[in-house]
């Protein structure tokens, strides 16, 4: 079990939370959308941590079309690379991920860092690879005593499509519920669908919708 | 008494399959947490370790075009 810490220990370089932004429509995390393949693949970044860029929580401008405001969420990405069909997925399509999400910055936790993290929490060792997304909304209203974001541990899907869907349910939910101001009734109904639906599948005997088998 | 037998038997079949249901959505349901989860005080060293890391410029945002 992870230890608990202080609540609210945050630091003061991070920028202030928007403010009464309107609320966005909810959208199932789980429904299938079609996604373009990646582009090639280019030499790999070794740690992951190159960009000179601000600390602020502020996404990388030049890397954005357009501009880019404080940041919603903090996106972090720890994956020691197990040789698995997640970690292929998120390589291959991290491209169009990193697209999608241009207003957010992506951390991305070298090979060393992930094992290093997992050491330390060795129940999250072969569950990887796990996207955390900080709320940094509900981290500065409240710090991290309640809510303040949730996580996709992708390894734990076993195949290509499972984990190429579980990615694609990432991306649609933070795109559709960026504006949210109420970041997780929004995931606990997307969970709760989630849950009818499957029910109402095993009644009408589907697999269809099966993931992490 | 072969009449009672068989109202025995619709019974228990049909316990079997509402319990089935009963496993089967609870399954789902703890593999669809299992996946996707929330992150609250229990995940706050975790939480505060990532942030510390951001602040220290230990992490920065990935600029690169793809993940190796």
């Amino acid at each position: 079990m992870m230890p608990k810490s202080a609540s609210g220990a945050r630091s003061t370089r991070r920028p202030p939370a928007r403010a009464n932004s309107p609320s966005a429509p909810i959208v199932s995390p789980m429904t299938n959308v079609a996604v373009k393949p990646s582009e090639e693949p280019a030499p790999p970044q070794k740690t992951g941590v190159s960009e000179p860029s601000t600390q602020t929580g502020q996404a990388p401008s030049q890397e954005t079309d357009e501009p880019s405001g404080v940041a919603r969420f903090h996106i972090f990405i720890v994956d020691s690379g197990w040789n698995s069909a997640a970690h292929r997925v998120l390589v291959e399509n991290f491209a169009l991920l990193r697209n999608l999400q241009k207003d957010d910055p992506i951390y991305v936790l070298s090979p060393e860092q992930s094992i290093a993290f997992q050491r330390r929490h060795a129940s999250r060792i072969g569950r990887d690879p796990i996207i955390a997304v900080h709320d940094m909304e509900a981290l500065d209203r409240d710090g991290t005593s309640g809510f303040h974001g949730f996580r996709l541990s992708l390894g734990v899907l076993r195949t290509p499509q499972q984990a190429l869907q579980g990615l694609q349910a990432f991306a649609r939910f933070l795109v559709a519920h960026r504006r949210s101001t109420d970041l997780e009734a929004d995931i606990r109904a997307d969970l709760r669908r989630e849950g009818l639906m499957g029910a109402i599948e095993i009644i009408m005997n589907h697999n269809t919708r099966e993931m992490g088998e | 008494m072969p009449e009672r037998i068989g109202d025995i038997l619709t019974l228990l079949m049909g316990a079997l399959a509402v319990g089935y249901v009963v496993y089967e959505i609870e399954r789902r349901r703890r593999k669809l947490h299992d996946i996707w989860d929330v992150l609250d005080e229990e995940d706050a060293f975790l939480t505060k370790m990532l942030e510390d890391m951001v602040d220290s410029g230990e992490l920065q945002p990935y600029a690169g075009a793809t993940l190796a």
